[in-house]
């Protein structure tokens, strides 16, 4: 099983945030409870890099910045053929990097 | 806060070096001490500033090890690491030291030495400084940061491939005449954008941004020495003053920044250094942009209050940042071609800000300067330090 993504939500605000902070930007709160991340979402933008830090097998990664349904973003690998700037994705689960400890798990975006 | 001098500055060339790091550390250092002329007066403390020694060179505690090359026992040493804005960061701990009274003479050197590793290894490196759960593990690197805000800036604002060209050719041709640039060469519009043969002279390296939007890769080091106003006296010379800085942070993440378009840190430590200077952008005859990425150049011109929000590649493109305009951005070359030791890199701005306000620029030197700012960019804009050097006439 692929574990989830998640994030917070202040016990006292309702503020999501994502990645987790140990206090709530919002209003310092200390208490959280764990949110999913994920849903269908805006593509805010892209960037096909080139320019990598570990070997892939693609010559480029497609990376994105995703405004999920409720207003969290997320940065996450876009997985479209087409990329456009404000096309409608939603997030799944796949493995992103393959670290020196084995696969690492995260989001990626595919076209709705 | 009692003023601070730069009463000397000094730097080895930037590009690939042979020298090991702490040789880079103490010529650079030992050209700033001659600079500065102190003879028999002490120096207080060091501050040596570094990203990535500890893992690409296998050398820590900097500051002390400098200290000993250069035989300054029992001097102060401290070593500053704060990600691409180490320099002015070590610049700002030097700054305290005499501002506080701690010290009347600070050596402040920044070394980097990462060609050694190979061109992934040193890619990583940096993408470390990268939100670890919420970028990094993506593949996220400093040029995809940079293409991904590259793309939403340009869509908001209407900036063209064109107008990132224009920052590339004019710190080409600004590095061209500086004996201390990575790379000394020119290049047109024709060569990477136009032309048929531009799309493989110019490769993309994160879409929209291609291989001459990109900084180099470079080793080497910077120095400046900062005196106390008393110390500045007694040995005479032009006198430069660091008249402010300015600092601050922002999100990690860029995702999670209110407007990820907006360089709100910039702009924070922009004013924060203007207001505490007496002064304002209008005021400032020379700049020095952390053009890691020709979009930044652009992007900080704004932030920093030279020009309003989206008016910079119009600045740009009336010719008004060129060498001979009314602020001329970046004439050492900028990260983008006088190349960007990342630890070095802040302060190698002030020491070409430095020489400029002392008129010791030669081919590149802006006439009669006597204000300069410069802008160091940490993380991908969450840690930005921005100072403004202002030169006294007595
Ligand atoms: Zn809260």
């Amino acid at each position: 099983m692929i574990a989830n993504v998640t994030g917070m939500k202040c016990n006292a605000c309702g503020t999501v945030s994502y990645p987790k902070h140990m206090v709530c930007p919002k209003c310092r709160g200390e208490r959280f409870t764990d949110v999913v991340i994920e849903g269908e979402g805006t593509v805010l933008t892209y960037t096909d890099v080139y320019a990598l830090a570990i070997e892939y097998e693609t010559r480029y990664l497609r990376l994105a910045i995703v405004e999920l349904d409720g207003g969290v973003r997320v940065t996450g690998q876009l997985l479209a053929d087409k990329p456009k700037l404000g096309m409608r994705v939603r997030t799944i689960l796949g493995i992103v990097r393959q670290g020196g400890e084995g696969a690492i798990q995260g989001l990626q975006f595919v076209a709705v | 806060m009692k003023p601070v001098y730069i009463a000397g500055a000094g730097m080895t060339r930037f590009g690939r070096s042979e020298w090991p790091l702490m040789q880079l550390a103490s010529v650079a250092s030992l050209a700033a001490l001659k600079h500065a002329k102190l003879g028999d007066i002490p120096v207080d403390g060091v501050v040596v500033a570094n990203m990535g020694a500890a893992r690409m060179n296998r050398q820590t505690a900097l500051g002390s090890a400098l200290v000993d090359q250069l035989a300054l026992y029992p001097a102060t040493a401290e070593s500053v690491e704060n990600g691409p804005a180490s320099g002015a960061s070590a610049v700002k701990v030097g700054f305290q030291a005499i501002a506080s009274g701690m010290a009347d003479v600070v050596l402040v050197t920044g070394v980097e030495r990462m060609r050694v590793v190979n061109g992934l290894e040193g890619t990583d490196f940096v993408a470390s400084l990268s939100h670890p759960v919420a970028e990094y593990i993506y593949g996220v690197t400093l040029p995809s940061l940079a293409g991904m805000f590259a793309r939403m800036f340009m869509d908001r604002f209407g900036v063209e491939r064109k107008h990132l060209a224009m920052v590339a050719i004019k710190n080409h041709a600004n590095a061209a005449k500086n004996p201390y640039a990575h790379i000394q060469q020119t290049v047109t519009m024709e060569g990477i954008l136009t032309l048929p043969e531009a799309v493989v002279n110019n490769p993309p390296i994160a879409t929209p941004l291609h291989m001459f939007d990109c900084c180099p890769v470079s080793d080497g080091a910077a120095s400046l020495v900062l005196v106390s106003e008393a110390v500045a006296a007694k040995l005479g010379g032009p006198k430069v003053r660091i008249a402010g800085m300015g600092q601050a942070t922002d999100t990690h993440a860029v995702h999670e920044r209110e407007d990820p378009t907006d360089l709100k840190s910039v702009r924070l430590a922009a004013a924060m250094a203007f207001d505490r200077a007496g002064l304002t952008p209008q005021d400032v005859d020379v700049a020095e942009l952390h053009d890691a990425f020709t979009i930044l150049e652009i992007a900080e011109s704004e932030a920093s209050g030279f020009f309003p929000q989206g008016e910079g590649h119009k600045a740009l493109e009336r010719g008004e940042t060129q060498l001979d305009g009314t602020l001329p951005i970046n004439p050492s070359g900028g990260l983008k071609a006088k190349g960007h030791p990342v630890g070095a890199t802040g302060v190698a701005q002030l020491v070409e800000l430095t020489w400029q306000l002392r008129g010791e620029c030669d081919a590149r030197q802006v006439k009669d300067a006597k204000v300069a700012y410069a802008l160091n960019f940490g993380g991908f804009g969450n840690n930005v330090v921005a100072s403004v050097l202002q030169r006294e006439v007595s």
